[in-house]
């Protein structure tokens, strides 16, 4: 019983990798947008990037 | 097994004999005529010659039956393995180990054509028992046995010990006693058992198979569910054990499978350099606010991944860049931050270093068409010049898929096989061949 929930489980598992490298899936994390103004592309500035302002390491050991 | 209680059309019922017993002249019902040795008064207990037309008593035995009374009830009926058996004796025996006493009981099956076949219970765990139609090789060493080898297939020595008889009744095929001993010896090859039982001169082998209760209680009708099996018995099957191998077999297929993908998605990926450009953060500036964009590149192809590379040549130091990647046509944005950070230096430990001056970020599913970067890099307000690169690549291969893909495998093999190892060992911990304890706790 085991091994055909196994076998079941391994090709869901090949099957998601190929599917995630396929579609170019990345487990990076990033904010998707839609519909950014094109006004930014001759006025950068305008645009606030949710990451800015990032608390930033300043350390070393 | 199904059920078999009443007689079947066709098939003769036991040959009965109605006697008294010569003790309290109870009635006593000779089921297995001419077959059985011994039989025991039902309402005294006293044990009888059943070759003796008189049925002269071999042994008084007064102890009460409701301290312990047969679970499967004498005179009940059941098809086991296809035949029609009764249970007409009833036996309870015991086992000294380290002191401990261990009780079991045996049931006498009787099939007027099969002959005699046997139940064994011990805290829930059943099994179906049947004298040896050929004598095991046995392995031993030194005196000590080790396997035995019947009709092909290994036996492991499990234990050896002597046991007892303390409680019997109805009808037995031998001359039974109450205090009668037996040395007994266990070989298993789950769900199989081989038992020897010498007394005196006499070596009796018998072939067990474990049997779930809940299939005797269907065999015989039996009111109720049966006891619950306590602990793992020597040759109770294994839920893990037939698996493991196959298991592994199947982990190893699907670990080529693995990296089957991983060489087929490497080879296919375009990884087609799409943007590279340095910028200059000069010392100094601004903190923030200093952004600007590329120029747009074009992303070919079908929907597939972006990798955004920086690299900055920090010493002690670290920028960070904040990018968004958008979409020239439709305004579709994707907006993330990367740093890039690098420290070095020498203390009592010796040199060290924390970071590294290079960074990669993977975008997912972009679709085909013009972009462009807005690029906002921020830095310590004393920070030095500091040049970086970025590099932007069309279609690139995640390998960390591939590594979670092998643990999601891997995890439930390992759980499996521990289980399958725990299990072994906790049959194993009661036999004459304890395991050794993998974590040795007397000297902590």
């Amino acid at each position: 019983m085991f091994k055909k929930l196994y076998l079941i489980y391994g090709i869901l598992v090949l099957g998601s990798v190929a599917y995630a490298e396929y579609r170019g899936l990345s487990l990076d994390s990033m904010n998707q947008l839609k519909n950014v103004p094109k006004s930014v592309r001759d006025n950068p500035g305008s645009y606030r990037s949710v990451y800015s302002s990032y608390h930033h390491y300043t350390g070393g050991k | 097994m199904s059920s078999g209680q009443p007689p079947i059309q066709g098939i003769p019922k036991p040959q009965v004999k109605a006697l008294n017993c010569p003790k309290c002249g109870a009635a006593i019902t000779l089921r297995a005529l001419g077959q059985a040795i011994s039989v025991v008064c039902p309402s005294c207990h006293s044990i009888l010659d059943a070759k003796d037309p008189n049925l002269r008593i071999l042994q008084e035995f007064n102890k009460i039956t409701s301290i312990d009374p047969p679970l499967i009830p004498l005179g009940t009926r059941g098809k086991i393995r296809g035949t029609d058996y009764e249970a007409i004796g009833f036996e309870r025996r015991n086992i000294k180990i380290e002191g401990v006493r261990y009780h079991w009981h045996e049931y006498v099956l009787f099939n007027p054509y099969k002959g005699f076949r046997y139940l064994t219970e011990y805290q829930g765990h059943w099994n179906d028992v049947a004298i040896c139609k050929e004598l095991p090789i046995i392995d031993s060493r030194f005196s000590i046995p080790l396997e035995a080898n019947y009709f092909g297939e290994l036996y492991k020595h499990f234990q050896t010990g002597d046991a007892n008889t303390d409680f019997v009744l109805g009808e037995f095929p031998w001359e039974v006693r109450v205090g009668e001993q037996a040395r007994v010896t266990d070989y298993i090859h789950p769900p199989r058992v081989l038992s020897s039982e010498r007394m005196s001169n006499e070596i009796t082998w018998s072939i067990g198979e474990y049997i779930y209760g809940k299939d005797i209680w269907s065999t015989f009708h039996l009111p109720g569910s049966p006891p619950q099996g306590v602990g793992i018995y020597e040759n109770e099957p294994s839920p893990f054990n037939t698996n493991i191998t196959s298991v592994w077999k199947a982990f190893g297929f699907f670990a080529i499978g693995l990296l089957a993908l991983m060489i087929g998605f490497d080879a296919g990926s375009k990884k087609e350099p799409v943007f590279h450009s340095s910028y200059q953060l000069n010392r100094g500036e601004p903190k923030g606010e200093g952004s600007f964009v590329t120029n747009t590149f074009l992303l070919g192809g079908r929907t597939s991944s972006v990798e955004v590379a920086t690299s900055a040549g920090v010493q002690n130091d670290w920028i960070y860049v904040n990018y968004a990647l958008i979409n020239q046509d439709t305004g579709q944005a994707w907006d993330f931050g990367r740093e890039v950070s690098f420290y070095s230096g020498y203390d009592s430990d010796g040199s060290w270093s924390e970071g590294k001056q290079d960074d990669t970020v993977v975008v997912p599913s972009v679709p085909p068409g013009k972009y462009y970067l807005r690029i906002e890099p921020e830095a310590d307000a004393s920070h030095s010049t500091i040049v970086y690169t970025v590099d932007v690549k069309r279609d690139v291969p995640v390998t960390a898929f591939y590594g979670i893909g092998f643990l999601a495998l891997l995890i439930p093999a390992i759980l499996v096989t521990w289980r399958s190892v725990s299990f072994e060992r906790s049959r194993w911990s009661e036999s004459d061949h304890p395991p050794s304890p993998i974590f040795n706790t007397e000297n902590s």
